[in-house]
């Protein structure tokens, strides 16, 4: 995605931006590059910081994909008696199958090379959460999942736009030749992206309105806390590198 | 070599947390447990019957003890290394979600509360990114060894950055035991989100959480003072727990809304400051 009508603030020949994989991305922010994957102008890599954040991602997905949720117990309103939640088998498959989505969409924007690829990566993220709680038949959590549908829907708009910014003022989006590079990216797209991910990343807030008492399903929710903290981690070591 | 590091570390974390209960309970003018007290809960806790909630989800609340010892066994590994800064604010976070997790996976509202709260006192992360971000702008890089080599050259950070460390001071407050933010584990709640963990995974726990706490004493330490032999960085290390110790023994627990209001303050103040020394001078 190199633009070819650069002017002086814009990135070196594609040719120029790759050395050998070990010796050419280093920043005084997270060390240097472990491992990288071209494909064409987008490099796909991992760093020590993002290597610890796929580890993390990897972990949880499987656990979310091999584990049982939890009967929640709950009190009797009015009354000393207990009794545990159950999840219905099909709410449990599509919980456990977008747990899965989600984390293999965190997955990906924490490998993701590419301004772009990192914003598509958190918009599916914020897809899939939906999913999440929204699988769970009840108002309350209906409401939560509904409002927090509607927030992530206008996330997009900043996180596309930063996205664009981006591209429009250094010609390029992928992070390889970015955190290489001096060309700046202007603060307003920083901001936005900020914004955007925000914005994508609020579920845990929604979630834990809606679960205190109400949602069992830990592994599957835990999936939502996960997604929207390692997508910010990611998110400040772009902010911080470009 | 690293192994040794990580035992010696988790067993001054032990000491350490004695040493803290202890300094309160002196304080507090009660003669307090013996400052090994909690080797002896590790030990006791290896021991004890240990079992798995019937309403758990099993693989969870499992899971989620060795992941807090080895998120910390790897910060530890990256501060002995001078790796990247970012990667420890990382475990942090990463550390949010275990705390999460571990209350979600018993089924036990007490814990279920604790995962809560754990999610509302995300305020606390806040200080600790404009932290970071300070540290970043004054010496233009994250790299542990590289801001040992500029407070060589420049000088103590916690004296030309005292705002900043401040804030860092609040966040590893914020999460040694009986501290004034410690929302998640309050009483009201039994304890919080470990109220279902006992047993074994207690001991895996306790043992998690001391390396916690040695980790983000030491990282102050070595951020903040600079690189030191290991036995000043312990010594340097437990002055400031105990400094903390004064605090969590003169302070009642706050509300779960005051603790987020006084992590909000605390963010407001570093970027004051950073904003005052970007437009008055004092970043390169």
């Amino acid at each position: 995605m190199i633009n070819t009508v650069c002017d002086e603030m814009c990135l070196p020949p594609t040719d120029m931006l790759y050395g050998s994989p070990y010796e050419f991305l280093e920043t005084g922010i997270e060390g240097q590059a472990l491992f990288n994957l071209p494909f064409g102008d987008i490099v796909n890599f991992l760093t020590p910081y993002t290597a610890v954040l796929f580890i993390f991602a990897l972990t949880f997905t499987i656990i979310a994909a091999i584990s049982k949720p939890e009967r929640q117990v709950d009190t009797v309103f009015g009354g000393d008696a207990c009794y545990t939640k159950d999840i219905p088998q099909d709410t449990l498959r599509f919980q456990r199958f977008m747990a899965i989505a989600c984390g293999l969409a965190t997955m990906g924007g924490i490998m993701a090379g590419d301004v772009f690829n990192f914003t598509l990566f958190t918009a599916f993220i914020g897809i899939t959460n939906i999913g999440i709680v929204a699988a769970v038949k009840n108002k309350h959590i209906l409401d939560n999942a509904f409002e927090y549908g509607l927030l992530a829907m206008i996330g997009t708009l900043p996180l596309f736009v930063g996205a664009a910014l981006v591209l429009a003022t250094t010609g390029t989006l992928s992070m390889w030749g970015l955190f290489n590079s001096s060309a700046a990216v202007p603060l307003f797209a920083k901001l936005l992206l900020v914004i955007g991910v925000i914005a994508e990343g609020m579920a845990p807030v929604f979630v834990a309105k809606a679960e205190i008492t109400r949602a069992p399903g830990a592994p599957f929710i835990l999936m939502v806390h996960v997604s929207s903290l390692l997508i910010f981690l990611r998110m400040i070591e772009i902010v911080i590198s470009v | 070599m690293i192994l040794l590091y990580i035992i010696l570390a988790i067993i001054a974390g032990l000491l350490f947390h004695g040493i803290h209960r202890k300094v309160i309970a002196r304080i507090q003018t009660r003669p307090g447990p013996p400052i090994w007290q909690e080797f002896l809960h590790v030990m006791k806790f290896s021991f004890k019957q240990t079992w798995i909630p019937k309403t758990a989800s099993k693989v969870l609340f499992v899971a989620i003890v060795p992941a807090v010892i080895a998120i910390w066994a790897g910060a530890l590994y990256v501060l002995l290394t001078g790796g990247s800064l970012l990667i420890i604010f990382g475990v942090y976070l990463l550390h949010k979600i275990t705390e999460h997790g571990l209350g979600l996976s018993s089924g036990s509202p007490y814990g279920k509360f604790g995962a809560i709260r754990s999610v509302l006192s995300a305020a606390s992360e806040i200080p600790l990114i404009a932290s970071i971000a300070g540290i970043y702008f004054i010496t233009g890089s994250l790299m542990i060894n590289d801001i040992v080599a500029y407070q060589a050259a420049n000088g103590m950070l916690l004296i030309t950055a005292l705002p900043i460390a401040l804030a860092m001071y609040v966040i590893i407050l914020s999460k040694v035991p009986y501290s004034p933010f410690g929302i998640i584990e309050a009483k009201e709640i039994v304890s919080g989100n470990k109220t279902e963990h006992f047993g074994a995974f207690r001991a895996g726990l306790e043992i998690g959480f001391a390396l916690k706490t040695f980790v983000l004493l030491a990282v102050f330490v070595t951020v903040f003072i600079g690189a030191m032999p290991f036995w000043m960085l312990l010594a340097a290390t437990l002055i400031l727990l105990m400094t903390m110790s004064f605090i969590c023994a003169l302070t009642p627990m706050l509300s779960p809304y005051d603790a987020v209001t006084i992590q909000i303050g605390v963010i407001i103040i570093v970027i004051v400051y950073m904003a005052f020394m970007a437009v008055f001078g004092g970043m390169p």
